[in-house]
């Protein structure tokens, strides 16, 4: 049957010319992110015999029967969710280190020290001019590199904020697009097999792009993943239990809410959700954290405007008059020198005469501020960011080290390696070439035979 | 049949990348050290060191500010002890004035010219009375303006000053007093048992000299018990005075001694050990050179330089 073995040669040479085509696209594609490696899944073609004689012998070559995708779908689960974790960590790490340097290049540390110094100075020549306007100047620089520490945090809030605005949009960008591919694999789930890798090279690139999809929400917020039997893939925000994302064809839509103390919530419908990672989660941990510093200086900076009032009215200025309050506003943000005038502070005990030396009330002050130790609490507020950025930095570094390590196995099982695909280059050049002696042999049998009858 | 390696090419690549960056990022973070000359570039780096070092320099700024009190205070000390002495001197040569003219053989009119000449030394101790801090305020007023001591229609001094004299912290939780009260150094109790204060003590004995006859005499004996007892009253005000500025002395060698651990712990916490660093850079960049060789070869090693040909 020498027809026969033209056509397994013309099979094989053909399933060879598709198996070197896939090279080339590995190869082309080896740079391509999200790309994963295809090969041809070749099938034996054994017709069944006609006759149901023992010991048939009826070959017919070989086809291919679809493209095999080899992702692993745990790696690719594994790499997203330790990628999501790391994104989380990242976006901590950015906003606690944006909070740190706000409160640390205030110089709230320093102005408050340089404000006690002063009036500790002042001890020596109460009633020297120049010694007075020195508080008063270091009052009202410590009051505006409050009011600096304020502003850069709330620019800094607002930052975050539009950061989870952003990352909110992105999401619900993202998950149109997923919706749509997943019409897309429904729709062309008809002939290929479910349940084997085995499948067209449209949905291979399908599949391509929804698992880079995924990889992109991932990034945001973490996800669970379902994948249905036609390859479309469902997704719940938050984890298992929190709500669906994308449902099949259809979506939900993120939408995030700015509380009143200036931290995120999120919602999908009306179910709210609490994410566990991504760059998000890391936002909402930055601002809760921004939060808890700026209600930490408000109350710092009130209680030193406080304590400086109340003492001052217990004492008389220099011109024998009760003492007014020196600073006003309640918030680090509003605290401000209510006076320029420095004989406005009261060093004497209470009704002393004008231009008095005595200094009563300003050693109560003094010692009051001594007891409240402005500089104490700020050294522990700043200590506080600092140390929450530190463990935020050592915990991104252990994600980052596993994320790559999940990446860098997902990427050998699933992504081009170019020697390989050298090797099946030559291997598959081989193949076609010995399809093409085999229809040689046969040509050369069939002429024998042609020779055989002529004579 | 061998790979040459098992991972796929764009993971070799990304993963070369990330370790020479990170080595890259280890390099410059210590010669950020080095140059810098500080162990740290954020408080981040090490929380607890910033918090020390912070509080440590906060310390610094206070200390000034306690040298410069403790300063103040002995500049005013030692006023008030340069005014004593000269307080002393004057009582000295009142008691000598007084001693003349308690012999019996002075006539009238040479014990009314030695209480012209007392009559000038109480002038010459209200103004020492009435002597100025380095704040230009009254030095034995507790730091009020103008005098701590006014004369009355009758030639007596009424104190006006505060009651205590000013106190200045001169750090360590320490305070001291920079002068006395005018009644603390010159109050005193006279021969009858009377309290006054000297500059009366010696304005009332000119006045008995120059009014002379037998009173004078007897006056200027007992003017002698009375300037005994004031020149006590003075010299013990000065030993005060002069306790306080070896308080002080010894305080600010207590601050200074402070200091210089302080400055040795903040090197310690704060500054780069450079020899350490240099040591640490060398690994680096040799682990660098070594990862970047590497690289260079391993990439160089690909199967379609072979096949082909």
């Amino acid at each position: 049957m020498t027809s026969n073995l033209l056509a397994i040669a013309a099979s094989g040479a053909t399933a060879a010319e598709i198996a070197l085509d896939i090279t080339g696209q590995n190869i082309a594609n080896a740079s391509t992110d999200g790309y994963v490696r295809r090969s041809a899944n070749n099938v034996e073609v054994a017709s069944a015999s006609s006759w149901s004689t023992a010991n048939d012998v009826s070959l017919s070559g070989v086809t291919v029967s679809g493209i095999v995708r080899n992702a692993d779908s745990f790696l690719q689960s594994e790499a997203r969710r330790t990628g999501s974790d790391t994104a989380q960590a990242t976006a901590t790490v950015s906003g606690l280190t944006d909070v740190e340097s706000a409160v640390e290049n205030s110089g709230v540390f320093t102005a408050i020290g340089a404000f006690q110094n002063s009036l500790t100075s002042l001890a020596q020549n109460p009633t020297d001019s120049s010694a007075r306007a020195t508080v008063i100047q270091d009052g009202s620089t410590m009051a505006s590199s409050f009011q600096i520490a304020a502003q850069s945090l709330s620019s800094t809030r607002t930052g975050l904020q539009g950061e989870v605005t952003n990352g909110v949009s992105q999401i619900n960008t993202l998950t149109t697009q997923l919706a749509a591919i997943n019409t897309q694999l429904s729709a062309t789930a008809g002939a290929s097999s479910n349940a084997s890798d085995v499948t067209t090279s449209d949905r291979a690139s399908l599949m391509d792009q929804r698992d880079s999809l995924l990889d992109q929400i991932s990034q945001y917020a973490n996800i669970a993943t379902t994948t249905q039997t036609d390859g479309s893939v469902n997704v719940n925000l938050g984890g298992v239990s929190g709500p669906p994302l994308v449902t099949g064809t259809t979506t939900n839509t993120l939408s995030a809410t700015t509380n009143s103390d200036g931290t995120e919530s999120l919602t999908v419908g009306n179910a709210a959700v609490t994410l566990g990672g991504g760059s998000i989660a890391g936002n909402q941990a930055a601002l809760t954290k921004l939060n808890q510093t700026s209600t930490n200086l408000d109350s710092l900076a009130s209680s030193i405007a406080t304590t400086v009032n109340t003492q001052q009215a217990n004492g008389a200025d220099l011109a024998g008059a009760t003492g007014a309050a020196l600073f006003s506003g309640t918030t680090a943000a509003t605290i401000s020198m209510a006076t320029t005038s420095g004989s406005a502070i009261a060093t004497a005990a209470g009704g002393s005469a004008a231009k008095s030396a005595d200094t009563t009330n300003l050693t109560a002050l003094t010692s009051a501020l001594g007891t409240l130790d402005p500089a104490g609490t700020m050294n522990t507020i700043l200590t506080d960011i600092s140390g929450s950025v530190q463990s935020a930095t050592t915990t991104q570094t252990t994600l980052q080290t596993l994320s790559s390590a999940a990446a860098s196995s997902l990427s050998s099982q699933a992504g081009v390696d170019l020697n390989t695909e050298a090797v099946n280059l030559v291997k598959y050049q081989q193949a076609f070439q010995a399809s093409g002696k085999v229809m040689q042999t046969a040509n050369d049998i069939f002429t024998s035979i042609l020779n055989l009858t002529s004579t | 049949m061998t790979t040459i390696s098992s991972t796929s090419t764009s993971s070799f690549y990304t993963t070369a990348a990330e370790q020479l960056a990170s080595l890259q990022q280890q390099v410059g973070t210590v010669d950020n050290s080095i140059s810098s000359g500080n162990q740290f570039t954020a408080a981040s780096d090490n929380p607890e060191a910033a918090a020390q070092m912070r509080m440590m320099q906060l310390q610094d700024a206070t200390a000034s500010v306690d040298t410069a009190s403790a300063n103040k205070a002995t500049a005013n000390l030692q006023l008030a002890d340069a005014s004593m002495t000269q307080m002393v001197n004057d009582i000295n040569q009142a008691k000598t004035l007084t001693t003349q003219a308690a012999t019996g053989t002075l006539s009238d009119a040479q014990r009314a010219a030695i209480g012209t000449q007392l009559s000038q030394i109480q002038n010459d101790l209200l103004s020492l009375a009435n002597a100025r801090d380095a704040n230009g305020n009254a030095l034995f007023g507790g730091g009020v303006t103008g005098n701590a001591y006014t004369t009355d229609a009758n030639g007596n001094v009424t104190y006006g000053g505060a009651a205590t004299s000013q106190t200045l912290a001169i750090g360590g939780g320490q305070s001291v007093q920079t002068s006395l009260t005018g009644p603390e150094v010159l109050d005193m109790t006279d021969a009858g048992g009377n309290s006054t204060n000297v500059i009366d003590t010696i304005g009332s004995i000119a006045t008995a000299l120059k009014a002379g006859g037998s009173a004078a005499q007897t006056a200027a004996q007992n003017g002698l018990t009375s300037l005994s007892n004031g020149l006590d009253a003075v010299t013990t005000a000065q030993t005060v005075i002069g306790s306080r500025e070896s308080w002080i002395t010894l305080n600010t060698q207590n601050l200074t001694a402070q200091n210089t651990v302080r400055a040795t712990e903040e090197s310690q916490v704060g500054d780069t050990d450079v020899s350490t660093a240099a040591i640490k850079l060398q690994q680096l960049t040799t682990a660098l050179q070594a990862s970047q060789a590497c690289f260079v070869k391993l990439s160089s090693l690909s199967l379609f330089n072979d096949i082909g040909n």
